[in-house]
């Protein structure tokens, strides 16, 4: 155990002193705070205008008929989700990369490999200072932004935000640790390394943009602005008439999207936040019930990717292709 | 800096001088390094043939040939970073198939070239090295190497600023923190200055006579060889074409100027 920690010491220094992996970290926790003020800004804007149009119908004595515009603080959070979802993925990769390439590029396997360590010892080690360099991440990023949305937005949360945070801050961990052990074990299995970085990104385009990008426009809702459905003014039960006759249409788009791992992080994250509109202001309970399924992939996916991640990093494996 | 050698009924103790370390016990065994059949292939191609190779404790044996002729992965298979297509290695009479790990508590290794941690200091590499090799609060024994290397004003810079022969000291310190009995160093002159090679000689020599490790070496220096090496081997074409002590090679080939005119004549022979 001390000789895996002892790697793991030695990542985290090595991160600590990367100037590219500091400059990514600090451009990703920017990003995640401006994409909040913009949106405390939003809101202001529109809360003035509400403000503008009811004094305005005050004025002509005219009772105020729209209701006024509510800020619910989790939403604010939503770009910084975005960007985790896609950049924090990025992200990963790139670390979870330079992790073994370093160790390639420098040649320091060989001297690794004449120490009497065990076969998971490297492994173990560098996933682990990455599992803490992610978590401590995450935590800073969804605790700035929120402090943030306090300062900036002048929001209030609740004790049950406090938990959904949490909650999100699990989930969004998880999801980077999946695409950390992805590009560790493509990193260890590659021959050559300009290879292992192009299949991550090839992985990367697919798995966060073209698989969830499509599923997303197969589904009526998103055919339309404001959706097929409404736009028609076809009413729910209708709806639901017409779309049980396309049970292999939806069951064909299902299966593409749950096939993605970061379809399953945003729904995860959306349904605890509050952004999608069925679970916004529900109890922890009834939003866990809802995306069980969906933290249930998370988990799989990132149990899945890290025992292949042990297997594929082993003395053998790597020597084997660091020539 | 001298070694103390105990012997008792089963084992020859040496306890070392450098304070700190455990006495190291060797099992009786008259050579440090035995290979049988050694064979190593990469599918069509054998890097080495049935390798029978001895290496006598507390020798400097220089392993020569040209390249290509599979010095490097002979050390590879020697230090557990290959597993032999067919063969035995033992170290200190630990067999490589049946234990690596322990093979790797017995041995330091210099590959060529050394690559450590650019953006660390002399002892977060060093201190690295000897957590991997499972010692406890090294810092008192690092410090303790880097004396015995005169490297001790080096301590706390970034490997990164340092020349080849000092990253090749930080190497050699690394591979001697753990208190090997047996060294294994891969061309170490290979791109070093007279001044470095020189250097370097001096620390190899001074291993071998105060700590009494058995040091193996590849290299193509040979005008090294001459100066520090006990014994010899030389590779020709994964094969090896002779083996035999500095002393007896040089009065076996009396007609011959100099090591290199004899290394040439056998590699050259049929």
């Amino acid at each position: 155990m001390n000789k895996i920690f002892s790697v793991a010491r030695m990542e985290i220094l090595d991160i600590r002193r990367s100037k590219l992996m500091l400059s990514l970290l600090g451009f990703f926790l920017i990003a995640a705070i401006v994409s909040v003020v913009v949106a405390s800004i939003d809101f202001g804007v529109k809360a003035d205008a509400y403000k503008t149009y009811t004094d305005a119908l005050a004025a002509s004595g005219i009772t105020n008929p729209a209701t006024a515009p509510q800020l619910f603080p989790l939403h604010l959070m939503r770009a910084a989700i975005e960007y985790l979802e896609i950049l924090g993925a990025l992200f990963a990769i790139i670390l979870g990369y330079a992790a073994i390439a370093k160790e390639k590029q420098r040649g320091t396997l060989s001297l690794l490999f004449t120490r009497p360590i065990g076969n998971f010892t490297l492994v173990l080690g560098k996933l682990g200072a990455l599992a803490l360099v992610w978590l401590a991440f995450v935590s800073i990023v969804v605790l700035a932004t929120m402090l943030t949305a306090v300062i900036a937005g002048h929001a209030q949360l609740s004790a049950t935000d406090v938990g959904r945070l949490l909650l999100t801050i699990l989930g969004a961990w998880i999801y980077l640790l999946v695409w950390t052990a992805v590009a560790v074990s493509i990193a260890s299995t590659s021959k050559k390394l300009t290879t292992a970085l192009i299949v991550s990104i090839v992985l990367w385009l697919l798995v966060v943009l073209v698989i969830p990008q499509v599923g997303d426009t197969m589904d009526p809702d998103n055919q339309v602005p404001g959706g097929l459905f409404k736009s028609l003014q076809i009413a729910k039960p209708d709806e639901t008439a017409v779309l049980a006759n396309f049970t292999g249409y939806n069951s064909a788009r299902d299966a593409l999207e749950i096939s993605s791992v970061t379809k399953h992080f945003e729904r995860y994250t959306f349904a605890f936040l509050g952004i999608k509109d069925q679970y916004n202001q529900q109890p922890i309970g009834t939003v866990w019930a809802g995306v069980f399924i969906n933290a249930l992939a998370l988990w799989l996916f990132a149990i899945g990717t890290l025992v292949i991640s042990l297997f594929t990093t082993k003395p053998k494996t790597l020597l084997r292709t660091s020539k | 800096m001298k070694s103390l050698y105990v012997f008792t009924e089963k084992s020859i103790c040496r306890l070392s001088v450098l304070s700190g370390t455990r006495p190291y016990c060797d099992t009786m065994n008259e050579f440090a390094i035995v290979t049988k059949d050694l064979t190593k292939s990469y599918k069509d191609v054998v890097a080495l043939e049935n390798l029978n190779l001895s290496v006598r404790q507390g020798e400097i044996f220089g392993l020569l040939g040209h390249n290509g002729a599979g010095k490097t992965t002979t050390v590879n298979l020697l230090t557990t970073l290959l597993v032999p297509t067919s063969g035995t290695v033992e170290i200190e009479g630990v067999d490589s198939s049946k234990s690596a790990k322990d093979i790797r508590k017995l041995i330091g290794y210099l590959p060529e070239n050394v690559q450590l941690y650019n953006n660390m200091t002399t002892m977060e590499n060093l201190r690295f090295f000897a957590n991997l090799s499972g010692l406890k609060k090294p810092e008192a024994r690092i410090k303790e190497v880097l004396d015995y290397l005169n490297f001790n004003s080096h301590y706390n810079k970034s490997i990164g600023t340092f020349s080849k022969g000092m990253r090749q000291r930080v190497g050699i310190a690394q591979a001697i923190l753990h208190n090997p009995s047996v060294l294994f160093l891969d061309e170490p002159t290979s791109g070093l200055d007279p001044e470095g090679v020189r250097q370097l000689r001096d620390v190899i020599i001074r291993l071998n006579a105060d700590l009494g490790v058995t040091i193996f070496m590849n290299t193509h220096l040979l005008s090294e060889v001459t100066k520090t090496c006990s014994s010899i081997g030389i590779l020709k074409g994964g094969k090896l074409a002779y083996q035999n002590s500095m002393n007896s090679t040089l009065a076996e080939f009396p007609d011959q100027d100099s090591l290199e005119d004899i290394y040439l004549s056998i590699e050259t022979a049929d």
